[in-house]
């Protein structure tokens, strides 16, 4: 909005691209811009279109979210994916098409995914559970409620393609046992375990980080300082404290996370508390990023997105502005053509270089593993600190656990996501490391033969139930689970992408193209082709509108029309105004994460 | 009881050019229910019908083109309590596909799903022009298969509102106390389900810092 010489958008180059106006919308304010609505006033080739604005190829998010974009910016597109599913990297997939996805990875078919390892039981084979009741991510993702991806999913009305629920537990795990996380003022002060010391100084604390940037004068000493540093000498935090704020709360990596980097993170997880009620985050149902995907590329379409899967990308030609596919069919383009990684042609040589590995461990258990979940919730987060495990991780192990009420797997049933940054070797020892302190603990939990013992609950002589204490003690010790934890899937694969492990997003981390247009190599298919950025390993969405940004940037020239739209809703043009007001005020939004231009808003319930 | 409101995702199916989208339209731009006009956002049509003691809202969802190329997510069938599946009575191979779509229907969409069988274009019979699909073939499909059947005109508006009256009739309404049964399995459960839209920014705990 304040650039005067901003390239004027495509939308403005190519008016006449529109297609008629839709008598039933009103025109609000200068920016509402109605695209043509695919389908509903002319019915639509059958073949593909001969010349578009952009072609993007790959359907995971970070390219759905851009189509959308550029559909709604008034762009023509042409959206392809080489899979018969949508969602490419960020794809949620049945236990058929994992296999097949497992045998493409170990036969060099999907690119950047190595080492895939998958164990599926006779359960699944035969006929127990169909392979549709589950809904698998490749990179599972969830949802800060104060989060640029949330606002633009409001904005952008695809939430209503969607179901969320809410995610308000958890657990660190330490001394071999799960801590719940206490997480709110309330319950910081009727936690018996807490001091009173402790109780105060965390407040002060809590108090303290939700607007940390401008109080310099208590941080600056610490710039390079590691978090736990500050918090120890600062706040005199006990260790437990400190290990939940950075590894429950932050959700960081590692103990060596700098202290505004990790003020940052603790703060996202601070000010996303009782936006939507008494929990942090938030998912989608049926599936993470996978779903999302296919809510943004329903958008693009409604907007006129042309959508083909099963088409591979074969090159592109800078010069003749053609692309070529892998049917044979040609589309000339006037603007860009996209790639994401994972799809990129035969002979290409300017795919950046994805040198990041994120290694998972996904299981489905014969479990529901209520006991993780807070009352009617269906997922919880785990986080295995540094050096928690047996196997002397230097890496947090970040797992995510989701029952059947997510409807990603069916009921009796949950599915557990591991995965660390931690490379090599070690990696898939730290995830077994840590899942085998997931199955030791639910299968403590869980295990109601404890209570019915008849040993342990013997009737007295009066006929009321004795508790016999000292066998109860030993079954406590001597406890060997009768049964074994049943896993119907298990799934090893490491993961490959350009986006480090970061602490917090910077559009920088994702602009990875060069901006030398003219520059050609010789023999390369994809000169001049702009490249996506895989998910990294990050478990929330922070980094997916950051980076569809800066690729609308590159394409459109500036980014004053990402999501610029409006729509009429009948049921809540009240609601719509409310947090349209919201929205055209942060329009200027920098391409920060929007993390540091929100008022702070947790604040005004915190007293001590 | 007079005041309550079920929502209905009715998704539409069929080959181009058969008049899915004109059905649609004719449908939600009559006076047909007392509402007002229908809403064109981002996500879908609403059309609202007053039956009797209760209202049902249809959520329609246009394919948008993706199924031209076989490429609808599995998200467009997801939850959809009704289906249209429209073919254009003059064009044969618009009623295999009708066919195959049943089919995909069958296999994709949840299973209490209704499913009304359109053939479309009745004008252009009464106009002159030569029926390919007889009646009683729709019919005997409609039959094997358990879907509503309605021969229509988007044109003049001939039938449509019926299709859609049919399918409000055949939809199991909602009893106050299904909706509390919670996570039971396949069933949407409302009672978890947070609405993005309710919340969010400037709702909640905004203006009350006191620090």
């Amino acid at each position: 909005m304040m650039s005067s010489e901003r390239r004027p958008s495509m939308a403005e180059r190519r008016p006449s691209i529109m297609g008629p106006l839709s008598p039933h919308v009103e025109h609000r304010g200068s920016n509402l811009m109605v695209p043509h609505l695919a389908g509903l006033e002319d019915p639509l080739p059958d073949s593909t279109p001969g010349n578009v604005d952009v072609v993007i190829v790959g359907t995971g998010l970070v390219e759905s979210i851009l189509a959308a974009a550029l559909s709604w910016q008034g762009s023509n597109v042409l959206h392809i994916d080489a899979n018969t599913y949508y969602g490419d990297s960020s794809a949620t997939l049945t236990i058929d098409q994992l296999k097949q996805w497992v045998q493409d990875v170990n036969s060099d078919k999907m690119k950047f995914y190595e080492n895939a390892k998958l164990h599926v039981s006779g359960a699944i084979r035969n006929g127990k559970y169909s392979s549709r009741d589950f809904g698998i991510d490749l990179s599972p993702k969830i949802l800060f409620a104060k989060s640029d991806l949330l606002s633009i999913l409001v904005k952008s009305r695809v939430h209503q393609y969607l179901e969320f629920q809410s995610l308000s537990s958890f657990h660190t795990f330490e001394n071999d046992s799960f801590e719940k996380l206490t997480n709110t003022k309330q319950e910081i002060f009727t936690d018996p375990s807490l001091p009173l010391m402790t109780k105060r100084n965390l407040m002060k604390f809590i108090k303290f980080v939700l607007d940390w940037e401008s109080q310099t004068e208590i941080w600056a000493s610490y710039a390079e300082a590691p978090i736990a540093t500050f918090l120890v000498e600062k706040f005199k935090l006990d260790k437990a404290q400190v290990y939940e704020l950075i590894f429950s709360i932050g959700l960081c990596y590692n103990i060596d996370v700098k202290t505004p980097e990790a003020l940052q993170r603790i703060r996202r997880y601070l000010i996303s508390f009782d936006v939507y009620g008494p929990f942090p985050v938030l998912y989608s149902k049926y599936g993470g990023p996978g779903e999302l995907s296919q809510g943004f590329c329903r958008s693009a379409a409604v907007a006129g997105a042309t959508y083909r899967l099963n088409l591979k990308f074969i090159s592109y030609d800078p010069i003749t502005k053609m692309a070529l596919f892998s049917d044979g069919s040609k589309v000339s383009v006037t603007e860009k053509v996209v790639v994401a990684p994972t799809q990129s042609s035969d002979n290409s040589m300017n795919v950046p270089e994805q040198k990041y590995e994120v290694q998972r461990l996904t299981c489905v258990v014969e479990k529901p593993c209520t006991e993780w979940f807070a009352e009617g919730e269906n997922a919880s987060v785990v986080v295995f600190p540094p050096d928690s495990l047996k196997s002397g991780n230097k890496q947090a192990v970040q797992a995510l656990v989701m029952g059947s009420g997510s409807d990603i797997c069916p009921k009796g049933t949950s599915v557990w996501y591991l995965s660390t940054t931690q490379s090599g070797p070690r990696g898939e020892l730290d995830l077994d490391a840590a899942l085998e302190a997931l199955e030791e603990s639910i299968i403590r939990e869980s295990s109601a033969d404890l209570e019915n013992d008849e040993n342990i609950l013997q009737v007295g002589s009066n006929g009321h139930f004795v508790l016999n204490s000292v066998k109860l003690g030993q079954s406590f010790k001597e406890y060997i689970p009768r049964e074994k934890l049943q896993f119907l899937m298990k799934l090893y694969y490491k993961q490959f992408t350009s986006t480090p492990p970061f602490e917090v997003v910077d559009p920088s981390i994702f602009d990875l193209n060069s901006t030398d247009d003219d520059r050609l190599i010789p023999g390369a298919s994809d000169n001049a082709v702009l490249y996506t950025s895989p998910p990294s390993a990050e478990i929330s969405y922070d980094e997916a509108i950051t980076a569809a940004k800066v690729l609308f940037q590159r394409i459109v020239g500036s980014d004053d029309d990402f999501f610029d739209i409006d729509f009429e809703d009948e049921d809540d043009t009240e609601k719509l105004n409310e947090s349209a007001i919201t929205d055209d005020e942060n329009m200027n939004m920098t391409l920060d994460t929007g993390m540091s231009v929100e008022p702070v808003e947790f604040a005004g319930e915190m007293e001590i | 009881m007079n005041t309550s409101v079920t929502s209905i995702k009715l998704v539409l199916l069929g080959e181009a050019a058969v008049g899915k989208s004109s059905i649609v339209l004719r449908f939600v731009s009559n006076d047909f229910s007392e509402n007002k006009e229908p809403t064109i956002g981002a996500a879908f049509l609403t059309q609202r019908v007053n039956m009797g003691d209760h209202t049902i809202k249809f959520e329609i969802w246009d394919t948008a083109g993706q199924e031209r190329f076989a490429s609808l997510a599995p998200m467009y069938y997801r939850n959809a309590q009704a289906a249209l599946v429209v073919y254009d009575i003059t064009k044969p191979q618009s009623f295999i596909k009708a066919r195959h779509w049943v089919k995909e229907l069958h296999e994709q969409a949840s299973k209490g799903i209704v499913i009304a069988l359109v053939g479309n274009k009745l004008d252009l019979i009464e106009g002159g022009a030569e029926r390919k699909v007889a009646r009683e073939e729709a019919e005997k499909l409609a039959t094997e298969e358990g879907l509503l059947f309605f021969e229509t005109s988007a044109k003049t508006g001939d039938n449509v509102n019926e299709v859609f009256l049919g399918i409000g009739q055949k939809i199991p309404l909602k009893k106050p106390d299904e909706q509390s049964q919670g996570s039971s399995g396949l069933r949407i459960n409302d009672d978890n389900r947070v609405d993005l839209a309710a919340g969010g920014p400037g709702s909640s705990n905004a203006g009350a810092c006191n620090c």
